[in-house]
Parts: C-alpha cells; structure tokens; sequence
C-alpha cells in the first residue's frame, strides 16, 4: 500500500505539473481526490488493514491527499497568472494605429506660442477689422498723402468705396498699424499688447510673396521707454519661441509710423552666425521692423508725444514659420492642401 | 543700386587701409542695406594683357590660327585662336589656365585649362570682349577678339591694372533707402561716410555763367516743376567719352553711349540729381514745362508711341512736346550723330507727379527712380557745377552761349528744436555735445547751441519730407553714434492686475477643442471668393462688397460666409482623401450694419465666424452628421460658453432638403449644420464625396467668467441598461421618443438614449428599427429584477399606445 501511495504522489505531482489549462487541473483533481479518486479509493481500503498499521497509513494518506490537493492549488494559481489566450505566432513588429488627429495651422501654432511669450510678459492680446478706411490705414500712421502704398496697384480697395476722403475710402487692411491706433484710442495708457492677423497686398505672388499674409505686431507704450529697451524685448521673446538664445541686432531703416525705424535682425540659427545659404552668408536673418511710434502716430492715439514713447515690433508670421520648418513657399499657407498642412503636429 | 568705391573717393578721403567688411557693416547698421561688395579685380584673375608676334596657320583647321603671344613669361606662348582680326603686335587679352571666362558671353563662367585644340597645344586663350565681361565697354563683331592696342601697356600686365579695374562695387538694397533722396548718387554715400568716420568732405564749386545771354525757360506748373536750369552749350560733337568715365558708369550698371550723353548720367550717378541733353537745333524757339495737352502725342526715346494726359508734365518746345519730363527724352529731340550743340536741362520735378506718369507709361527709367524719391531743388547746382566741369573738360573749345535758371519755387528748409533733457531721456544717456556738433555739421545741418538745448536748420537735401522732427534729429544723432554703443536698459513694469480676455481666449479654446479633441484640420483661406462657388452656395449677390482691382476678374466678391472658400478645399482635397474633418476661423464681411466710431469713420459688418466640413463617403451620410452634430454639440460644454440649441426653423439655400438645422443660442439663430445639397455640391466640382458644413457667427458666443460644472457623485447604487429594440414608423423622431418617455418625471427612469436605427431587409415599408436604451435605477437602494421590469414595461406601454411601436418578442 505504501508503494502504491507514493506511485501515486510521483504520478499527481507529474500530471498536475504538466497541467496546461484550469479545465484539465479540474479534471486532474476529481480523478485523485473526488468520490471515486484514486486518493479517495485508498482511503476506503484503511478499516480494511491491520489495525496497528490503520493510524499511520491514515496520516500518511492524507498527507499526500493535502500535498496534491496544495499542489493542485498551486498550479491553478500559475495557470492563472501565465494565462494567455493569444497564438505564439503573434506578430509585435506590425507597425501601431496612427492616431486620426487634426491640428492647428502652422500660423496659428506660431502665433499662439508667440500670444504665450507676450503675454506672459503682460501684453493684451488685441484684434481689428479686417476691412478698414483710409484713415486708419494711411492717414493715422503718418503716411503723406500721395503715399505710394496707397495706390490701387498696392491696396485692395473695395469697389464703390475707392474714391473720396480718408473716411470715405475702404480696403482690405494692408498692415495691421491701424489697429494699434484704435486700441490705443479705446484704452487707457501705458500699453502693452499684441494684435496679430491677416493683411491683405495687392501684388504679383511668387515663393516668397502673397497677397494673403500674416503679421503680428506687439506695442508697449509708456512715459520715458528708450530704444534699447525695445531690443531687450525682442530678445526675449525670440529666446523664447526658438527655446535659445537669439542674437539680434537693430539697424537704421525706414518705415512711415516709426521715428527712429528700425530693420531687426536675428542671428541665422541655422549656421550659428557664420554665414550659410539661408542667411545668404552674412550670419543675420532680417526678421521684423520694428521702432519708436511716430509722434503724429501717437498724437492720432490722444497722447502726447513728449511724454510717451513706446516700441513696435512687426513679426512677418509666415516668414518666421517659413524657418521654422523649412517650408520653401509662402503659398502653401493657403493652399488649403491636407497633404501640407497636416504635416505640422 | 551699385556705388563704386572708387568714386566714392573722389569725395572723401577714405583711408587707405580701410577694412572693407567693416565698411559695409557701418552702412548696414547706420544708413543703407548693403547687400554685397564685390572686388570688380577678382573677375578678372589669370587674365593678362599679351602681345601678338606671330600668327601661323592652324595644321588641321582651315578658320583657326596659332598665335605665339607675349604674355611676359619666360618664353612666348602658343595659343590657338580663331579671331577674325588678329595681327602681329596686337595687344590682345589673354586668360590663362585658371582663369574664368564666359563662352561666347553665354552661360556660366567656365574655367580655362591647358588644352589641345584640333591636336594644337594652346596656352589658355586669347579673348573676344563678351568672353571677360567687357562687351559694354569694348564693343566688337561676333568672330572679333578685344583690341587693347590703344593702351600703352607692357604684355604681361594683368587686365585689371591695365584697365584701372581694382576697385569694389558695392550693392546697396534700394528698398533701404526709399526715404532717403540724397543717397541715390556716390555722393550721398560719402557724405554718410564723412559723417561716420569723422572725414572732410570735397565741396563742389559754384558754376557762374558768363554769358549774359537768357535761354527762355517757361515754367507753366511750378509745383510741379520748382526749378528749371537751361542751358545752351555750343562747340560740342559726338565722340566716346575717355575710357575712365566709361569705366565707371559701367561698373554700377550703365551702358556707355557717347560723351554727350555719358556726361549726363555720370553726373547723375555722382549726385543723384538727373539732368538731360537736347540737341539744340531740334528745339524750335524756348523750353517750356507744362501739362501734357488730353490726347497729345510723344514718341519716346526707346521708340514707345504714348498719348499722353493732362496729368502728365512734359517739356516742349514752340511745337509740341519733346520730352516726359523727369522721365524720358523724346525722339526727336535727342542726341543725334551730327549733334554739336545741346540744351543742358537741370532741372527739379515734384516726386509723385513723376511717380504717376513713369507708372501710367510703364516706364520707369534712372531718372524718375530718383525724382520719384524727392529730390531737392539745390541739388541743380552741384549738377550743373559738375556737368560744366565735365563739358568744357572733354570739350575746350565749349562755349554756353544762353543761360537760365529758373527757380520761383524755393524750398524751405526745416528747423527743428530739441532740447537736451528730451534728447537724453530718449537715448538713455548723454552724447557730448561735441560730438552731436561734429556729426549734424557734416551731415550738412547748421546747429546752434543753447543752454538747454539746440537749434537745428536741416539741409535742403534732408527737407523734402524726411527731417521734419524732433524723432529724426534723434534718429541722426544715434545712428551716427552707433545703435550698437548704447546699453541695453530693462523693461520696467507695473502691475495691475492679470490679463483677462475672456472672448480672446475663447475662440483658441474653439479652434483647439476641434483640432485636438475633435480631431479636425485648421485650414487658411483667402477673403475674397471664386464667383462659381458663390453662385454655388448663394442665391444671388445682394449685399456682398466686392474688391475694386480684384486679384482676378472672377474673385472680386469679398467673402460674406466662409461656406464658398471651405467647399472650394473640399474639390481640391477629395482627390487626395476619402474623408476629412477641416474648420476655418475668419471674418466675414458684408454692405450692411454700418458702425461708425467716433473719428466718423464708417465701416460695414465684419463678423468672426466658424466654418466646418465634415466630409466622407455618400453612404455614411448619416454618421456625418452625426459626427457634425457632436461636435457643435459638445462645443459649448468644452469650452466653457453658454449652450446651443438645435432647431428647424429656416433652410440654408446651400442645404439638403431634409438633412438640415439650424445652431441657436438664447433663441436666436446664430449658425447652420445642414448636409450639402448635391446640386450645390455638383456647382462646386464636389463629386465624390459627400459633405456636412457647419457655419457660426463666433461674435455671438458667450463665453463663461470662469469653469462653471459642478461636482455630481457618483451614483451609491448600480444603475441598470436596458435596451429595447422596436419598429415604428419610418418618419417618427427621435425627439419624439424622449419627449414621450421623459415628460413624465419617474424617478426611477434616470435617462433615455438612442442606441441605433436601422432601415433594410427585415424591416417593411415604410418602418425603422431602432434600439433605445433606459437607464433605471434609485438613490435609495439596490432594485429587484421586478421593480427593473415595471419601469420597462411602463416605457414599452407608453411607446405601443402612442406610436404604435411593435416590439419583436424575446
């Protein structure tokens, strides 16, 4: 009886270790320890042996009884946790899901960072109207009135409104300027704000030049601000949005509502400042005019010009993500195209 | 524009070492763009002046020669070259293996190496004018080789010396100096640079007629001609100017002519002042400046036949006009073969006039370039100092046998005030006074100094219309200082609370919600629409502004909706995508709602609105919507604004008969979510796919102070799903659905939900299936299966009762 005890165990432990699934480990219990199991069986057969021999089959019995059934346990436990439904076969190299997403503008993404910079520094964020009169688009900006931006070949004049007086002529706004005046008119100094948006030129489109563009134009506007001040904050921003440091220097140029004006450059990212095929080797970028409001530009805003003074900045928005990513011609920005615009997540 | 470096120092003494880089980055930083500088000698690097000793024939080519040519090496060279007018002892141009030359004038530079030609082993080769870039100063026929016979210079001698070529070119961006009319010359240049370098500056002198004879001048329009200076010289002939003046006028990009006419451009390219020639026995009787009679002929020197306007001004003679003035010379009048005695014209024209006619005509030339910028009047004197010099230097035997100079309308200079303390607060630090001083006075502006502060009379050439200002005394004085020698200073700032834009805010919120949570791609359009989609969308035009110069004849219409601009990119992205989502944010416009401001200006309605396309397959027209709807839908709980509502009040002309809604918020409409009519779709070149277009007038949204939901918990007691499945009529509404089973409050019967409908095979005529799902449950405790069963049965009774809805039994 003792051999066949420990047959019995040997087998148990062998079936319930090679056990591949819950199902065949039940099957594996009900044949040792159910009603008619093997285990169960051999206890039946204890009253029939000697009784001096009964006590210590008894214990030894259900010894094993209590092993395998602990080892059944045990395994049901392994099963459990090894379990996997799926094939061998599976293949982890298939590549993943493309996530269906949609995305901002390209523009839109750049103008937001920029939005985030300023006004992080305290700047509104301020917008006008798109179709505009003479007077806010020319003549509050200190354009001489045979200004040659004027003229239909530069202006988008709408039809039955491009003659007469300043506030009789309407066009689509060629420069975003005007709106600092009507923000300024509506506000109370010292100001400090951003107003990006679309301007509208008439003129031929290549690569490089749109009838459609973007602009963003921040103005600070406060008691004794030089210059220099402007610089600081160009830099910062820049600094900012391209996550670096960014050179950036300011030299004379020429701008109707700005006295002094500046041309700003930034140093070429690309090449660090040594001169490369994007900076046409001279290590500077030009990237926005910028400068002091003209006085006649800050007495149309109801100041006083000996007592204020400010800092405009001019951001050409499309030129500034045109390096950003690379992007070779300014028309893909309204091409509409999913192929490009889907491009920039 | 080009500036020699080279002229440039005929008028102010540069230092010879002067570091060119360094040069170029003053400018750059002070005055003008300059673009580029070029070392005119380096084009001309391995090419030598050689000299002809021998011409043999070519053994195995009937057109070629082989010449031995001193080139003032060791030995004589062979070269092989099949020149036309080669001769012994010709000074010829020779460039040698390295040298960079242009074949036959065309294409890139090439390189020259050794080589055999036709089994002839030829050392570089001898060159034709077009080949070195020189045919505008060396003029030949086709097969002709350059002929430097006429210099005395020794073979050997590089070209560049033997021609005076080592000078740099410097290219200077015109943008940059649109406002500065005193630039346009080499002169203006200098006077830049004197200024910033602290150098003298050459003066010109004075020219005194001595004749006592009086040209008549007439001015008829002295605004648009201040000042007119006739002059008739005698003694003159055509002949080519001296090799050095065409040089320069060569190097910045003219083309030498003869003396005569050479003389008037390089007195323009010296001072920026444009002056003419007429030949003096073509003018019948005076000069007169005046309007253009309505209708007038004039043939142009370049051959162009105009008709000219009122608003034209040109100078005429007793006959009729002979030349647009401050543009072109006529044809008539100008130098000819036999010319040998001229009126010299300097003359000031006013600025836009000019700008007009050389645009009505297009024909913009040197001169009204300059005139277009504002030029002024004194500058006739410098000219007409330099043009005599120059005449009676090249002619000895010239006489000016009239003169005139009528000048009626003078100009005033500007005088500006600045006083110290303003000046200093601006920049941030005091300049001594010296050095303001020295700067303004070489720039030509006549300052006196008070004790607060200076007095300044700007130079006439600075006084049509660039100083005016205080500003630009500033600008001069830092400029010249150096942008670059003032210290940064700080931003300081005051605070007064944080920005808080609630209506800015929420249209970035909109856009990321459908970019980012709703998957949807941000497209750009332009404002102004293509008249096909317009008629495609719109029943007529009414209302709608349009552009007075259009970009093109059929997209004058400013856009109204953004609907005509969006189904546009539907055509176009169709071809690449069988489904998209896209939404543009922009404004419309249309002729109505004027709004006046205080400054009384007027401007028609310009509204922010939200267009979107849902587009996909035509079957799934159903989920489109769908789609188009949960967006719209869930918009107002995103991005914190007061709630829309969806009615069927008024179809968008553009809609699907049945597919269509109207957007509401506080009872009023403010937007449309239709399915595109398949007419209008087919009027738009929309052809395979189907769309569902959204549009919204963003103004009227309202956005949230603050984050307004509140906390619910979490229900304490299971909730249970039950579904039903049953057939109704075809034509029954969902919103029929749940107003029937919720107008009733049970507290039992927590929410009703549209699971699916279906319509097809198994269902007859004129039915649907549809599956509702009831979500039943208590505050108070766990439900039994029964009390479940009641709220189901009670929800199934109300629906069999009131719209004899037909449930297949389980």
């Amino acid at each position: 009886m003792k051999e066949k005890l420990e047959a019995l165990l040997r087998e148990g432990t062998a079936r319930i270790e090679a056990a591949k699934s819950e199902a065949e480990l039940q099957e594996i219990k009900g044949s040792l320890l159910g009603k008619q199991g093997s285990i169960t069986e051999l206890l039946k057969e204890i009253p029939k042996l000697d009784v001096a021999l009964r006590p210590e089959m008894g214990k030894a019995v259900n010894n094993v009884k209590n092993l395998l059934s602990e080892q059944i346990e045990g395994r049901r436990e392994a099963l459990k946790l090894k379990a996997s439904e799926i094939p061998q076969d599976f293949d982890c190299t298939v590549p993943g899901f493309e996530p269906k997403i949609g995305g901002l503008h390209p523009i839109t993404q750049m103008c937001y960072d920029l939005n985030d910079a300023f006004r992080s520094m305290g700047f509104e964020v301020f917008s006008g109207p798109e179709i505009t009169s003479e007077y806010y688009a020319f003549d509050n900006l200190n354009f001489p009135p045979n200004h040659p931006a004027r003229e239909s070949m530069d202006t988008y004049w709408l039809e039955g409104h491009d003659t007469g007086a300043a506030n009789d002529k309407l066009c689509l706004r060629p420069h975003l300027t005007g709106d600092s005046v009507r923000y300024m008119q509506t506000h109370k100094p010292p100001y400090r704000f951003v107003y990006p948006g679309r301007v509208y030129r008439n003129e031929t489109t290549d690569a490089r030049h749109e009838r459609a563009f973007f602009q963003y134009e921040a103005l600070i506007v406060d008691k004794d601000f030089t210059y220099t001040a402007g610089k600081v904050m160009i830099k910062s921003i820049l600094s900012k949005v391209f996550g670096q440091d960014v050179p950036v220097r300011m030299r004379a140029g020429f701008f109707p509502f700005v006295e002094p004006g500046f041309e700003i450059d930034m140093g070429c990212l690309v090449c660090g400042g040594k001169g490369c095929s994007v900076c046409k080797h001279v290590g500077w970028i030009e990237i926005m005019p910028g400068g002091t409001p003209h006085p006649n530009v800050l007495r149309a805003a109801g100041l006083d010009p000996d007592e204020y003074t400010g800092f405009y900045v001019n951001i050409g928005l499309d030129r500034l993500v045109m390096m950003r990513y690379g992007v070779d011609d300014v028309r893909l920005f309204h091409s509409t195209d999913l192929r490009f615009l889907k491009q920039f997540h | 524009m080009k500036l020699s470096l080279n002229w440039i120092k005929d008028y102010v003494k540069l230092p010879d070492d002067m570091d060119l880089s360094r040069l170029a980055y003053d400018l750059t930083m002070s005055t003008v763009e300059v673009e580029g500088a070029e070392n005119l000698a380096e084009r001309f690097d391995k090419i030598l002046v050689g000299e002809i000793c021998e011409v043999l024939p070519h053994p195995n080519a009937d057109k070629l020669r082989v010449c031995k040519v001193d080139v003032g090496m060791d030995e004589i060279k062979d070269i092989v070259c099949g020149g036309s007018n080669l001769e012994v002892g010709m000074k010829v141009v020779v460039a040698c293996p390295g040298a960079m030359v242009r074949w036959h004038g065309e294409g890139e530079p090439v390189e020259i190496k050794n080589a055999k030609l036709r089994g002839v082993a030829s050392f570089g080769m001898i060159c034709a004018s077009v080949e070195v870039g020189l045919a505008d100063l060396f003029p030949a026929d086709d097969h002709e080789i350059m002929d430097l016979s006429a210099f005395d210079i020794p073979a050997g001698t590089p070209l560049a010396d033997a021609l005076d070529l080592n000078d740099i070119i410097l290219e200077i961006d015109n943008k940059s100096m649109t406002n500065r009319p005193d630039l346009w010359g080499h002169y203006g240049i200098a006077r830049e640079l004197a200024a910033l370098y602290d150098l003298p500056l050459v003066e010109f002198t004075p020219y005194v007629p001595e004749t006592t004879n009086t040209y008549d001048v007439r001015i008829k329009d002295i605004d648009r001609c201040p000042r007119y200076i006739g002059a008739k010289i005698e003694g003159l002939g055509v002949k080519p100017s001296p090799f050095a003046m065409q040089s320069r006028i060569w190097r910045v990009g003219m083309r030498p002519i003869n003396a005569l006419v050479d003389v008037t451009n390089y007195v323009m390219l010296a001072t920026g002042q444009p002056t003419h020639v007429f030949d003096s026995n073509h003018i019948i009787n005076h000069i007169e400046v005046r309007r253009a009679e309505e209708g007038e002929k004039l043939q142009l020197l370049n051959d162009k036949e105009l008709t000219l306007s009122n608003d034209d001004l040109v100078i005429a003679d007793a006959e009729g006009a002979v030349a647009l003035a401050g543009v072109m010379g006529g044809a008539k009048d100008s130098v000819l073969p036999e010319t040998d005695s001229v009126i010299l014209e300097v003359a000031n024209f006013e600025s836009k006039g000019v700008r007009r006619t050389a645009l009505r005509y297009d024909n913009r030339t040197e001169a009204s370039s300059r005139y277009e910028k504002a030029v002024d009047p004194e500058r006739c004197d410098q000219a007409l100092s330099m043009a005599m010099q120059l005449f009676s230097e090249l002619y000895p035997e010239m006489k000016v046998t009239a003169f005139k100079d009528l000048y009626e309308k003078k100009l005033e200079r500007a005088e500006i005030d600045v006083e110290f303390e303003w000046l200093d607060r601006r920049l941030g630090k005091r300049i001594p006074q010296e050095i303001v001083a020295k700067k303004l006075g070489t720039m030509g502006y006549e300052v006196t100094f008070t004790e607060t502060g200076m007095h300044i009379v700007v130079p006439t050439w600075r006084s049509t219309g660039d100083v005016s200002i205080k500003a630009d005394i500033m600008e001069e004085v830092a400029r010249m200082y150096g942008y670059e020698n003032f210290e940064a200073t700080t931003i300081t700032t005051s605070f007064d609370g944080a920005i808080n834009q609630l209506s800015v805010d929420l249209v970035r919120k909109i856009k990321e919600y459908l970019a980012f949570r709703c998957n949807m791609q941000e497209i750009f359009t332009y404002p102004w629409m293509s008249d096909e989609f317009v008629h495609a969308l719109m029943p007529n035009t009414d209302g709608i502004l349009a552009l007075a110069t259009p970009p093109s004849p059929t997209e004058k219409y400013v856009r109204s909706s953004l609907l005509p601009n969006i189904c546009k990119a539907i055509a176009k992205n169709e071809r690449n995508f069988p489904e998209f989502d896209i939404f543009e944010e922009a404004q419309i416009f249309y002729d109505g709602d004027y709004t006046e401001n205080y400054a009384g200006e007027k401007l028609p309605a310009q509204k922010k609105h939200l267009g979107c396309a849902f587009v996909g397959s035509p079957d799934k027209v159903a989920e489109l919507f769908r789609n188009a709807k949960g967006v719209i839908g869930a918009m107002p709980r995103y991005t914190h604004m007061e709630g829309f509502t969806f009615e069927k009040l008024e179809k968008p002309y553009w809609a699907d008969e049945t597919v269509w809604l109207n957007i509401m918020l506080n009872g009023k409409k403010i937007g449309d979510l239709a399915l595109l009519s398949k007419k209008s779709a087919l009027a738009c070149g929309i052809k395979v796919l189907s769309a569902v277009l959204v549009e919204l007038d963003m103004d009227a949204l309202v956005p949230f102070k603050s984050r307004t939901n509140r906390f619910t918990h979490v229900p304490e007691f299971p909730r249970n799903d039950y579904d039903l499945s049953f057939l109704v009529d075809a034509m029954t509404k969902w919103s029929d659905i749940y107003a029937l089973l919720t107008e009733k409050k049970n507290e039992l019967l927590r929410d009703v939900q549209f699971v699916d409908e279906y319509r097809g095979k198994q269902i007859p005529e004129g039915k649907k299936s549809i599956t509702i799902r009831l979500v039943i449950g208590s505050d108070e405790k766990t439900l039994t299966g029964e009390e479940i069963e009641a709220v189901a049965k009670s929800a199934v009774k109300k629906l069999q009762k009131n719209l004899e809805a037909e449930f297949r039994m389980a």
